[in-house]
């Protein structure tokens, strides 16, 4: 299991491996998945802008979504295979307006998303509790836990021969 | 903008902190009529990543009292209370846990504590702090801590953990109490003491 902490940019073409970002809140869990490649990476993303500041590029969606895309296709993932998923974006606390950064999170990461050319194929934002997200790199299953709540399936383990052989 | 602390700074914050929690200690013991003790503080100045996971397992549930600071001084006192200590501390006070009530009487804790630790700050440092009303949440450690971090952190990656754990004497309840200061908040706890500024 390999955790992407706040900021922190993770991927892998290990069949085996399990990505996860653990309790976010306001945050913001992007997931890429090529199940056929074999290829996933997540980013556990805090800000909605870096307005150019330097820091680690997982932190602000506008730098995030980029550095995740250029990371995973590094690793041999198509482009037109891609399925993206994000989760997060509460308001903790029931914080509103101005400082409701989970709102303004999910917004940049949608944003940044399109800047890329991808498509979300699958969100769960938004509301006052904290999630957490975990990948199957090999299936690309992406599923999604809600504080005291049990996990659902954000993607579906991709269906075929690949995901046959990786439970047989 | 960038935050440096140097060890004379980090030694100040964490007497600051032991002083204010130890009034803290003593308004919930006078609540409770039971001893209360606490932990030495630790002053953390880490990267966020290392700072939130500092404050608990990030997947651990807890009961989460948040008192925002207005006034001089921007950042929040957070309580985080385990599940079965919040029922205990629940029954220590004659209600029950995971009731509306339960809730409102774990605010009022917070309320005591938070507001007895930011008097204890205002007399050392001379600073206006204004506690805000009480904020109940329960949900994992992770997203609670990194949530309120999101709102006070600028684009330095540090944060500074101000905490320590009060401990109920013969129930086995513990309660970890922290500030999390914004990077400003920081120097205005510093300036007063002769120690800062801290952020350049």
């Amino acid at each position: 299991m390999t955790h992407a902490r706040i900021g922190e940019i993770v991927v892998s073409r290990n069949p085996d491996e399990e990505l996860v970002a653990l309790g976010l809140g306001s945050c913001i869990g992007v997931a890429m998945t090529d199940a056929q490649a074999q290829v996933a990476g997540l980013v556990h993303v805090m800000l909605p802008d870096s307005g150019g500041a330097r820091g680690p590029v997982g932190k602000f969606a506008d730098t995030a979504v980029p550095e995740l895309l250029t990371r995973v296709l590094g690793l041999g993932a198509a482009r037109s295979r891609l399925r993206v998923a994000i989760a997060g974006g509460a308001a903790m606390f029931g914080s509103g307006g101005q400082l409701d950064i989970g709102a303004r999170n999910a917004a940049a990461v949608r944003d940044a998303l399109t800047a890329a050319g991808l498509r979300c194929h699958a969100e769960e934002t938004g509301g006052t509790e904290g999630r957490t997200l975990r990948i199957q790199v090999g299936s690309g299953a992406t599923t999604v836990r809600v504080a005291g709540g049990t996990s659902f399936d954000l993607l579906p383990a991709a269906t075929g021969a690949l995901a046959e052989r990786r439970t047989a | 903008m960038t935050i440096s602390l140097n060890d004379s700074q980090l030694d100040a914050l964490r007497e600051l902190a032991n002083i204010a929690s130890g009034g803290a200690a003593g308004a919930l013991s006078q609540m409770l009529a039971r001893e209360v003790d606490i932990s030495v503080p630790r002053a953390l100045a880490l990267p966020i990543a290392d700072a939130v996971e500092a404050c608990g397992q990030p997947e651990q549930e807890v009961t989460a009292v948040m008192i925002g600071v207005a006034g001089d001084f921007g950042g929040n006192v957070l309580l985080l209370i385990p599940p079965d200590q919040s029922a205990r501390l629940c029954r220590l006070l004659g209600v029950e846990p995971r009731t509306e009530v339960g809730d409102s009487a774990l605010r009022e804790i917070g309320n005591i504590l938070g507001t007895s630790y930011l008097n204890g700050l205002a007399a050392m440092t001379g600073l206006d702090l204004v506690p805000c009303p009480p904020l109940l949440q329960i949900d994992l450690v992770g997203a609670l801590v990194a949530s309120l971090m999101a709102q006070v952190a600028g684009e330095d990656d540090l944060a500074l953990v101000l905490d320590s754990e009060l401990t109920i004497a013969g129930e086995h309840c513990a309660i970890g109490f922290m500030l999390l200061p914004t990077s400003g908040g920081i120097d205005r706890l510093l300036v007063p003491l002769g120690l800062g500024p801290a952020v350049s």
